[in-house]
């Protein structure tokens, strides 16, 4: 039995998933960094190094996401948005509505019982709404991303944001430090402000139960206590929300074997 | 001379080239922008006219004079006009369209000197008082051609002018003809540089091109590959082949649009018998299918909606898509408010959509590439 692998060159992270029989085998992350296709070279080696297997062994590659055509080494490119219903459709097959937290772009997309993308919507060209308003707003408040949501969890006074726009709410949240505001109440007051743009991105496509999140961004216990307060349904997490895509670029791979075979 | 689809693609490249030099030779160019202008009265009154268009390139003077809010075409066109790229152009004829192109006029007028200006009043519902209204001001923009070329336009002539304009209508259409079949025998980025060709140059010489062209790609052994999806591209303005080759190259053949530099400006032809100015008035308020023209609503909502949409459904079935892309240009309100609708109306019909805004700029353009590979791969 061959083995298949799917990797998402993201604009933070490259992620890389090996599969074989539908099954996850191995994956792994890597900071994408200024030059996507070492980054993706580098994830490629060390998933399988992790795996005990080379590159002869993986019958079918997909590439996906913002850097995909840096993965030369990819049999075919597959856009984000259809893998990414496909990685949550193998996990969650229940699942209708799944939202992407990624860090260029934030999406939401209607899958069917399939695992196709029926309809989608993604936050127009700036960073409202997505994981690089995380990042800077981590960087203003001198933290790490990891400790961001579950500071903004410890809020008493969630700031009112007036913005999602990551360039505005970068001035916003200085004016709040230098009226004194805890962390905390900016840090929620931000995730506030991204569930809301998230909201109008769903309300693109209709939110239909059940809902998963997924991307980096769903790593963020305090975005998903927002999100999940402003969307009124209990969100499913994936134990790994950021390989997503590249499962299902994984397993659009084996599937695109099969069918040649056929 | 370059024949064919390489002579519209010279001209595309630089289309102010043969009126150029038609204006050397002591010929008089008329500028207009948008489809409304009756192109028939500027030929009858032996001056060339010449569609004025804009430019993806970033807009860097006329930020001081409209608001960035505003139509970012218009923005552009007014950009190139303050640059002084149309000097060539004798005078100008804008149409109350829109409410930016309107206003624009005015502004257009302080900054840009050309020798001529007309502003040309178009009513926005077609009922009968509009039509006899806009006939008069056709009337009235006749009288101001005449004294401005020095010439007298009597009937015969205007009426030559008008089946020389129908001919050029039907030889696009025709042309539009060859794309029904898999493969389109001329894609969507070669239609659009043979439509901003087509308006650059004196009609006669449009009209010769076009056969040229029709005669080249009937035969054509070298057209479009077939692709696993068809599709129509409803929108304004689109003057720059970025936006459609990048549809293109994403894999799909676009084999057909709803566009103000396409069918909308060429489906319809005008009436031969008959008064030529109440007939010139038919056309335009009538039958170019903008939202701009209000149609009031009669009878149910269905029909209200069959009554504005049906043709860009029927388009859709005769050239057999399988999905439309809405390509609207930020802050066009006449179009957003009718997105929602146009994009319900098709996906009842059983055609997928994609709706997409744009600013009109070159790197916005390129942004949107996953979103149609995402669209792509949905409907495949």
């Amino acid at each position: 039995m061959a083995f298949f692998a799917g990797i998402d060159v993201g604009s933070v992270t490259t992620k890389v998933v090996i599969t074989r029989d539908s099954e996850l085998t191995a994956y792994h992350v890597v900071p994408s960094g200024a030059n996507y296709k070492m980054a993706a070279q580098k994830a490629m080696e060390e998933v399988l190094a992790k795996a005990g297997l080379s590159l002869k062994d993986i019958a079918c590659i997909v590439a996906t996401g913002y850097g995909a055509s840096n993965a030369d080494f990819a049999t075919l490119k597959v856009t984000d948005i259809s893998c990414c219903a496909k990685g949550v459709n193998h996990l969650f097959p229940s699942v209708r509505t799944v939202i992407d937290v990624g860090g260029q772009a934030s999406k939401a997309i209607r899958v069917n019982e399939e695992g196709r993308s029926t309809n989608f919507v993604v936050s127009e060209r700036c960073a409202a709404g997505s994981g690089r308003f995380l990042q800077i707003i981590a960087r203003v408040l001198q933290i790490e991303l990891g400790d961001v949501g579950p500071l903004s969890l410890q809020a008493k006074k969630p700031v009112i944001y007036t913005t999602s726009c990551a360039v505005f709410g970068e001035s916003e949240a200085i004016s709040r430090i230098a009226e004194g505001t805890p962390k905390e109440d900016i840090l929620a007051g931000v995730h506030n402000a991204m569930a809301l743009k998230i909201y109008s991105l769903i309300s693109g496509v209709g939110l239909e139960e059940e809902c998963a999140i997924a991307g980096g961004g769903a790593l963020d216990v305090g975005l998903i206590k927002r999100l999940e307060e402003k969307l009124g349904v209990h969100l499913l997490v994936p134990p790994q929300p950021q390989i997503m895509a590249a499962l299902g670029a994984a397993l659009m791979a084996e599937e695109r074997s099969l069918a040649l075979a056929s | 001379m370059a024949k064919g689809l390489d002579w519209a693609k010279r001209l595309y490249e630089n289309r102010s080239q043969r009126a150029k030099e038609l204006r050397e030779e002591g010929k008089k160019v008329i500028g207009y922008i948008c489809a409304f202008p009756p192109r028939e009265l500027i030929t009858a009154a032996g001056l060339v006219p010449y569609r004025i268009t804009g430019t993806l390139e970033p807009i860097a003077e006329a930020d001081a004079y409209l608001e960035t809010l505003m139509c970012p075409y218009v923005r552009s066109c007014l950009d190139l006009g303050i640059k002084k790229q149309y000097d060539f152009v004798d005078g100008m004829i804008w149409p109350h369209t829109c409410d930016n192109i309107q206003k624009t006029f005015d502004i257009w007028k302080h900054y840009v000197p050309h020798s001529y200006f007309h502003y040309l009043d178009v009513p926005h519902m077609p009922d009968p008082s509009s039509f006899e209204f806009f006939a008069k001001e056709l009337d009235v923009l006749k009288g101001s051609l005449e004294e401005f070329g020095g010439v007298k336009i009597t009937e015969e002539c205007l009426k030559e002018a008008i089946g020389v304009h129908n001919e050029n209508r039907a030889l696009l259409r025709q042309l539009t003809g060859l794309r029904k079949q898999a493969p389109p025998l001329i894609s969507a980025t070669e239609m659009t540089q043979v439509m901003m060709a087509a308006m650059s140059i004196p009609v006669y010489e449009s009209n010769e091109m076009l056969k040229n062209i029709i005669e080249e790609v009937s035969t054509r052994k070298d057209g479009p590959q077939n692709k696993a999806t068809r599709l129509l591209i409803y929108g304004c303005e689109i003057d720059d082949i970025a936006f459609i080759n990048l549809v293109e190259e994403c894999g799909a053949n676009v084999v057909i649009d709803d566009l103000c530099m396409g069918t909308r400006d060429y489906w319809k032809d005008v009436v031969m018998e008959g008064d030529p100015l109440k007939n010139l008035a038919h056309r335009i308020l009538g039958e170019i299918m903008c939202p701009r023209t209000f149609r009031r609503s009669r009878g149910t909502r269905q029909q209200d909606l069959d009554n504005r949409f049906s043709y860009i459904r029927d388009f859709a079935k005769e050239f057999n898509v399988n999905g439309a892309i809405l390509y609207i240009i930020r802050y066009c309100d006449t179009f957003e408010f009718d997105a929602p609708e146009v994009r319900d109306y098709l996906e009842e019909a059983g055609i997928r959509v994609l709706h997409l805004e744009d600013d009109y700029s070159l790197t916005s353009i390129q942004g949107y590439k996953t979103r149609i590979q995402a669209f792509l791969e949905m409907i495949e």
